[in-house]
């Protein structure tokens, strides 16, 4: 038999407490080859607790100044020996039961789900994938309605919405005639609100707001018609409900770790604030161009529009809802626009109409 | 009964023996700390529930009752388990449908503030059921000599007498405080069982009137007197500027507004030091009196907790978790302008032609919530150190006396549960 010498035969007092009430007796406990040795009167045969049927109340540390220690093999009944000699040498006989061990037993599992979570993190940035965006994809189109709705009687809050007949008419024309080369069934939905910024966006369930100040700066038709046909890609690629969902996401999960509430309310307008990223841009442009192509109006219109834009634009970049900080315009997107190839084009609006449209507010 | 006596070899006789109660100050609750701090951190916060459970055994383990500890037996698993319930059966089901409601309906409609009030109903009624479920699932983690603790009891009692005598304090001017205390103590004390047998909470909330009544009106006092000397501060600036004190278009001058400032913080600081130092008596007193309501077979408990005691403990357990903060974040400081460096001089090149240009802007969006999240942990990397000075605290100042037959307590049949006190941790209500 070999055992380690320096707690051979060492006995301890210890307090034995059987677990059916709450009286203890006196005991001698040794540290064996097979476990914990119990011994109750000299003249019984010890009772044997198994190193590996063993608990104790609290990990072993070096610290320790005595040990409670519970065996499976006898469940209620504890074992108290004071003294920080047993704890130490147990420590020695049963590692499992050290602080240490029995950290990095419960925390293992947990160190692998975070590297396997920072792993997944990598992937999904690397192929770009988001979760909002396919949510957004699979959102039945009345609930894109209704949030669309929303967020339009949020950006129109406090300011009229712009319909006189004539030039309600003349938009409406245009709208469908872009709708069907955007091969949208339904058709989008286009809202003019009476505020003096100068913006469009696109808004959920295929809905369009655009600004008096946006339709009194544009140099003519062909230029609405772009920034027409740019929103509708944003629609069609169902940017502005991913936004919207990542937005509410975020608020949610900052609600559920604050523990607070109540802003999840106001999130319709947060659409305000957003700015699409330069790949959703480019994904839109691509799209506008494709329309304006499909309804033989000139890609020029929306080129020039925004190279105009980024010029008086660049002035007051910190003027907020100003349509460069919501479509940030870059050089590659304008040469994209401008090295377009020509084709047969003819005017988006003749003139009485283009006049109509700017009247669409009854201001001139 | 004889061969039991002789097997509790100090014991009297039948009627039993009384109980020593005392605290062993747990040693290693720094390195403790350091080692539940660094596993968080890794595993994003998910091994608290593993800390905490360490950090009640080594409090458990401290408290005494005749030299043998008591032993805390709960599980980081169950833990776990009963916040992830908690959370995925209550809260978010609760937060989906108030996202829902927002959605559908206009921001500011009646309907959405309907439900967020009815959320915050339920909020308030769940906080009280919370507590009482921890409370019970504490007890039945805690044994002596193997015998349980546990609560019986209805935990929506509990949590109904909690919500609506809440809504009472501020109609009551707080008159209804030391009955709603008194109420709720003996609501878990009378539910209370060490084993088979239960405690009992004997005695109402007159005797804490009286104190309450001198904290209430030293409180009203101290408002009295701060506004007074406040105003007498701006009235003595006031004499001695005049209309000088003024800039052409009636804003205060900067060096008026810092005089007022300079005099206006200390009786701020004295005010708010006087309201700690009564409110502590006044805690200490609350704390005194439940103990010497509580009764256990024979035995009566006895506090002798003081408020200049409890004030103290807590003015030094700030600092502590605030010199915890400090050391973080040096520590971060440090690491960032390492990284930052190296990142810079190293490895810029490189990182740029993976990340593209923009990758400063890349690395400052990953880095910091880190640090966020290391900052908002920083808070509690001494809180088994402060959690252990409280509770030792309350642990000194209270004794047992009276005979308790240990021979004839048998073990507990309360029924066992299987998850803990997910409520309590989802509204962080409990204390240890």
């Amino acid at each position: 038999m070999s055992m380690p010498s320096d707690f051979a035969h060492q006995r301890f007092e210890a307090r034995f407490s059987d677990g059916r009430t709450a009286s203890s007796t006196d005991v001698f406990v040794e540290l064996t080859e097979r476990g914990i040795a119990i011994v109750r009167k000299a003249s019984e045969a010890p009772q044997i607790w198994p190193y590996g049927a063993l608990t104790t109340s609290e990990p072993l540390t070096r610290h320790a100044i005595d040990a409670l220690v519970t065996s499976s093999h006898q469940p209620g009944a504890t074992l108290f020996v004071p003294g920080p000699k047993f704890a130490r040498s147990l420590a020695q006989c049963a590692p499992h039961l050290t602080a240490s061990a029995e950290r990095w037993r419960s925390a293992r599992p947990w160190l692998w789900a975070t590297v396997a979570l920072i792993a997944v993190a990598i992937g999904i940035w690397m192929v770009e994938f988001s979760p909002a965006r396919t949510m957004a994809m699979m959102l039945p189109d009345e609930a894109r309605k209704t949030m669309g709705r929303q967020v339009v009687n949020a950006m129109g809050q406090g300011h009229a919405t712009c319909n006189e007949a004539e030039g309600r008419a003349v938009l409406d024309t245009l709208t469908a005639k872009l709708s069907k080369a955007a091969n949208i069934t339904n058709g989008f939905n286009v809202v003019v609100i009476d505020r003096d910024l100068i913006n469009a966006f696109a808004t959920p369930g295929e809905n369009i707001v655009l600004t008096r100040g946006l339709i009194e700066s544009a140099k003519g038709p062909d230029e609405i018609a772009g920034v027409l046909a740019h929103e509708m890609g944003h629609g069609i690629e169902r940017h502005p409900e991913t936004g919207l969902i990542r937005a509410i996401g975020l608020t949610a999960a900052a609600e559920l770790l604050t523990g607070g509430g109540g802003t999840l309310s106001s999130v319709g307008v947060t659409l305000l604030q957003f700015s699409y990223s330069r790949d959703a841009e480019g994904q839109a442009d691509d799209h506008a161009l494709r329309i304006l192509r499909e309804s033989k109006i000139s890609a020029q219109g929306l080129a020039g529009f925004f190279a105009r834009m980024s010029k008086i634009e660049g002035l007051k970049e910190s003027d907020l809802g100003n349509l460069l900080s919501t479509h940030p315009i870059t050089k590659e997107r304008l040469a994209k626009a401008l090295q377009q190839k020509a084709y047969e084009s003819e005017p988006a609006l003749n003139d009485a109409d283009w006049r109509a449209l700017k009247a669409i507010c009854g201001t001139n | 009964m004889d061969s039991m006596a002789n097997e509790e070899l100090t014991a009297p006789a039948a009627a039993g023996r009384s109980l020593e109660l005392s605290w062993l100050p747990p040693i290693g609750m720094i390195g403790l700390s350091f080692a539940n701090f660094v596993y968080r951190l890794m595993t994003l916060g998910i091994y608290d529930f593993w800390a905490r459970t360490e950090v009640r055994k080594r409090l458990w383990s401290a408290i005494r009752l005749n030299g043998e500890p008591l032993a805390y037996t709960g599980t980081g698993k169950e833990l776990f388990l009963g916040f992830i319930i908690v959370f995925g059966v209550i809260l978010l089901p609760m937060l989906l449908f108030m996202v829902a409601v927002a959605i559908a309906f206009a921001p500011g409609s009646q309907i959405v503030e309907l439900v967020s009030l009815a959320f915050y109903v339920a909020i308030f009624l769940l906080i009280g059921v919370g507590i009482y479920r921890a409370q019970r699932y504490r007890l039945l983690r805690t044994n002596w000599r193997g015998i349980r603790g546990s609560l019986a009891g209805n935990s929506w009692n509990y949590g109904w007498t909690y919500f609506w005598t809440i809504l009472l304090i501020p109609i009551t001017l707080g008159w209804i405080i030391p009955w709603r205390t008194t109420k709720l103590q003996s609501m878990i004390t009378n539910h209370a069982m060490f084993g088979d047998r239960t405690f009992s909470f004997k005695g109402d909330s007159g005797p804490l009137y009286v104190p309450f009544a001198i904290m209430w009106c030293g409180v009203c006092a101290i408002l009295i007197a701060g506004i007074l000397a406040i105003g007498a501060v701006m009235a003595s600036l006031h004499s001695s500027f005049g209309p000088d004190g003024l800039t052409p278009d009636g804003q205060l001058k900067p060096e008026v507004a810092q005089m007022i400032t300079l005099g206006v913080l200390p009786v701020i600081a004295v005010a708010y030091l006087l309201y700690l130092l009564i409110s502590a008596w006044y805690r200490a007193r609350t704390i005194n009196y439940f103990a010497g309501c509580t009764h256990f077979e024979g035995a009566q408990f006895k506090g002798t907790a003081t408020g200049a005691g409890l004030l103290w403990i807590d003015m030094t357990n700030i600092l502590i978790l605030m010199a915890g903060v400090l050391i973080l974040m040096i520590f971060v400081i440090l690491l960032i302008s390492l990284i930052a460096t190296a990142a810079v001089s190293l490895v810029g090149q490189p990182l740029a032609s993976i990340l593209g240009p923009d990758f400063r802007t890349q690395i400052a969006a990953i880095s910091v919530p880190i640090l966020i999240f290391i900052l908002a942990l920083s808070f509690t990397l001494f809180l088994p150190v402060t959690q252990a000075r409280s509770m030792g605290y309350l642990i000194s100042h209270l004794s047992i006396n009276g005979p308790v037959p240990l021979d004839q307590i048998a073990q507990s049949e309360a029924a066992q549960v299987s998850t803990g006190e997910g409520l309590a941790q989802a509204f962080d209500v409990d204390a240890f």
